[in-house]
């Protein structure tokens, strides 16, 4: 049994090359791009065997590391390899404790246990300094990666158990986000407080070498050192870890072959009997409407929550070379930046609708309110945020003369963005996750679609505003006249752009619309 | 099936001809590489009439109703809905017709209720009339309980009766239905089949696919068999299947063999 899961395993892994020509090209791309930095890693990490007590603070961070990686990664990826979901074997006649272990196993047939292979090769070498800390070694490493899969087996199992509800689904995306957006910034401060880097470290290393996280990646080292009571004591607790995160996941196991549709299902509506809830504000008219759908995304679906809780936050970004580098032309960008994001976050807009754009063809919606109404969402927005990140940003950075030029500029890359947007999203949609499916997820086989679409997207916003950039900078060298021109012309191209555009995409989704649906329903 | 004198016996496509077919199908056909889906069909559904459209799995029927009704853009011949062809005279044509497409999403996001609103919005009705017509239809429909959750919580029946409703909601003179009653538990079939009937009472004109013979059988005033992208029957109900049941007579024309060989061994009358 267990052969036979490693089998299907093999095979999907193997069909992973059997899709159309360009696929397997990214895919090899990418596997090769990916390979130098593992291999790169793994060679440092061998290097090490010199050092000791460099050795001693580092391993047990990026084991820890690898440990906590393989947790939470199945937690934003849910669904993406059911294959290794135990609740579809719930039909089969499998004993349990063989498809636990069937299950655990073929998770290391897959390119990232590959690379925690290659990385746990190179930790290995370091630890070959006597007889004694290399056996130790490769029994740490084995336990380790067996502990690191195991775990993200069991977490993955419980996780598909939580998130079968949609409310569950949509909360784990929101934590999601907020763990991004916490990430950032405490990667900022840590890397601020560079100086006791080193410190830290050791500090954090000597914690974690005491926490099943860090017992097998701790204990060849101190054999090595010569400590060896402490190294056999970690190395039992560890083998122990992963007795333990063993038993948690047969458990898992039964519980899902046994029980696999144990789902509350939630049965509150969200809204009162008659209540039209947005749809009784926007206008009385198909782009009102479409502008209303829009704004209820924006309130309900995961997906489009992302894209509205980041876009504020990434111009803030360019305070950091202000603060920290006493960068003053830094912060003047802000502005622009939210314009550009803004205008550029349209160009794939229709993709998130899926197939369900077949109600806008069959009730021949009007190309142009559809246009329309898709852009007043993020049009609201930008009226709020491209006025006061550019009034912020200008006086900050003491510019407050520029402010005219700024605003045109503004003005100009949203006009230009939403214009190309309204083409694009109807001629050169590319696959994004499904409603329902977690934000992080990325559809198989949409790397190159997805690059192509995004590159276009931005260069030819860029050269839309072209002469609008150019005027800006010729004012940012001092030609006063060039300021109050880029106003002018910044506010002229940006109208007319995103006038255009919409004439154009509009009558592009009424003549093309039986493509655009069936362009989605591929995606 | 490239006989330009099928287009002949038409009526004018401009107009408003008081007679003549529903829908009128001329030369129809659609391929995807290699495969030939629909191989030029030619097909009038009466006014008023209950057309089922019957045929075994890939036999063409989703790919025939999509171009009809504007979903799939056809690789050759024509579609009219009441003389308005599909293709050329989209708007006139779309404002006559409700579809209800079979495993194409919904706006899942939206409440029952606002999904059937947002739909007669986008057909240009104003919002007062929208939404009485689609508190209307949520009754009649027995959706009352649940216009307020998402569609995405939905069950099948529930969503296929909410896609329903997004067709009626515009007061279409033709239905065009693939597979209206998948997935539908009885008592909703029920409803649907009541609300169908009153409506080619009062002139409609239904069509709608279905596997379900019995169901056809007993609804329909009209049936087309199609199978391999070609018609192979077409005519009233009872003409059709001449005197056998509509079953019968489609296993016949489409020549499968209901014979099961071997699985022998499935037969334990041992225990």
């Amino acid at each position: 049994m267990v052969a036979h899961l490693l089998r299907l395993k093999l095979l999907l892994l193997r069909n992973l090359f059997r899709r159309s020509r360009a696929q397997t090209i990214g895919i090899i791309a990418g596997i090769v791009y990916f390979s130098f930095a593992v291999v790169g890693v793994a060679v440092l990490l061998g290097s090490l065997r010199t050092s000791l007590d460099d050795a001693r603070v580092i391993i047990p961070l990026v084991g820890a590391g690898t440990i906590l990686l393989w947790t939470i990664v199945p937690l934003f990826t849910f669904g993406s390899d059911p294959t290794l979901d135990p609740a579809r074997f719930a039909t089969f006649a499998v004993p349990t404790r063989d498809l636990a272990v069937g299950l655990a196993l073929s998770a290391l047939i897959g390119l990232p246990a590959i690379a925690t292979c290659v990385i746990m090769a190179g930790v290995f070498v370091a630890w070959t300094v006597t007889p004694g800390s290399a056996v130790a070694g490769l029994v740490c490493v084995v336990v380790g990666v067996l502990t690191a899969v195991t775990t993200s087996r069991w977490v993955s199992a419980r996780a598909t158990g939580a998130l079968q509800s949609r409310r569950g689904r949509d909360a784990l995306a929101i934590a999601g986000l907020v763990l991004l957006l916490v990430a950032g910034p405490l990667v900022a401060f840590v890397a601020s407080s560079g100086a006791d880097a080193k410190g830290a470290a050791g500090m954090l290393s000597d914690v974690i070498a005491w926490t099943p996280l860090g017992w097998v990646w701790a204990a060849p080292t101190d054999i090595a050192a010569g400590d060896t009571t402490t190294g056999l004591l970690r190395l039992l607790l560890g083998v122990l870890t992963l007795v333990v995160v063993g038993r948690l996941w047969a458990g898992a196991v039964s519980d899902q072959v046994e029980n696999p549709r144990a789902v509350a299902r939630s049965d509150a509506g969200v809204a009162a009997d008659g209540d039209l809830g947005l749809f009784a504000r926007t206008a009385d008219t198909a782009g009102g409407a479409v502008a209303g759908r829009v704004l209820t995304s924006y309130r309900r679906d995961p997906r489009f929550q992302v894209a509205l809780i980041t876009t504020p936050l990434v111009p803030l970004l360019l305070l950091v070379p202000f603060v920290v580098g006493d960068v003053l032309w830094a912060p003047l960008l802000m502005g622009p930046l939210v314009a550009f994001l803004l205008g550029f976050g349209e160009h794939n807009a229709v993709a998130y609708d899926s197939d369900a754009v077949w109600l806008h063809l069959v009730t021949a919606t009007p190309g142009v309110a559809d246009r329309r109404g898709r852009l007043v969402a993020s049009a609201l927005l930008a009226l709020l945020l491209v006025p006061a990140y550019t009034l912020v940003g200008a006086g900050l950075g003491g510019r407050l003369d520029l402010l005219g030029g700024l605003l045109g500029l503004s003005v100009a890359l949203l006009g230009a963005g939403y214009g190309l947007s309204s083409v694009m999203n109807v001629v050169l949609p590319y696959p994004v996750p499904e409603s329902g499916e977690s934000p992080f997820a990325s559809p198989p086989g949409a790397a190159g679609a997805t690059l192509l679409a995004q590159t276009v997207a931005s260069i030819g916003t860029t050269v839309i505003a072209a002469p609008v950039l150019l005027l800006a900078w010729l004012g940012w060298q001092g030609q006063v006249w060039a300021v109050w021109a880029t106003a002018v012309l910044g506010l002229a191209l940006g109208v007319a752009a995103a006038l255009v555009g919409i004439r154009i995409g509009g009558r592009l989704f009424e003549s093309r619309g039986p493509e655009l649906l069936a362009a989605l329903r591929r995606t | 099936m490239n006989d330009p004198g099928v287009l002949a016996d038409l009526p004018a496509p401009q107009g408003v001809p008081t007679d003549g077919p529903a829908i009128a199908i001329r030369a129809l056909g659609k391929r995807f590489g290699d495969l030939i889906a629909v191989k030029g069909i030619d097909l009038d559904v009466p006014r008023g009439s209950f057309f089922g459209l019957v045929g075994p799995n890939g036999a063409g029927k989703t790919t025939t109703l999509s171009m009809v009704t504007g979903l799939l853009r056809p690789d050759h011949g024509k579609a009219f809905v009441l003389g308005r062809d599909v293709w050329a005279d989209p708007v006139a044509a779309k404002r006559l017709l409700g579809v209800l497409p079979d495993g194409l999403k919904l706006f899942d996001r939206l409440t029952g209720l606002q999904l059937i609103t947002y739909a007669g919005l986008l057909h240009g009705m104003s919002r007062d009339l929208a939404t009485s017509r689609a508190s209307e239809l949520i009754a009649a429909l027995g959706l009352s309980e649940a216009q307020g959750k998402l569609v995405v919580d939905y069950s099948a029946g529930m969503t296929k009766k909410a896609t329903l409703a997004c067709a009626l909601v515009h007061a279409p003179r033709v239905l065009v239905l693939d597979e209206p009653f998948e997935a539908v538990d009885p008592i909703s079939a029920a409803t649907i089949r009541r609300i169908l009937e009153d409506y080619v009472a009062a002139g409609g004109t239904v069509v709608l696919s279905s596997h379900v013979m019995d169901l056809v059988q007993r609804l329909c005033s009209h049936v087309a068999v199609i199978a391999d992208g070609q018609v192979l029957a077409v005519g009233q109900t009872d003409d059709v299947r001449g005197g056998r049941s509509l079953e019968e007579r489609f296993v016949e024309l489409v020549g499968g063999s209901t014979e099961v060989e071997g699985l022998s061994w499935l037969r334990t009358s041992s225990d």
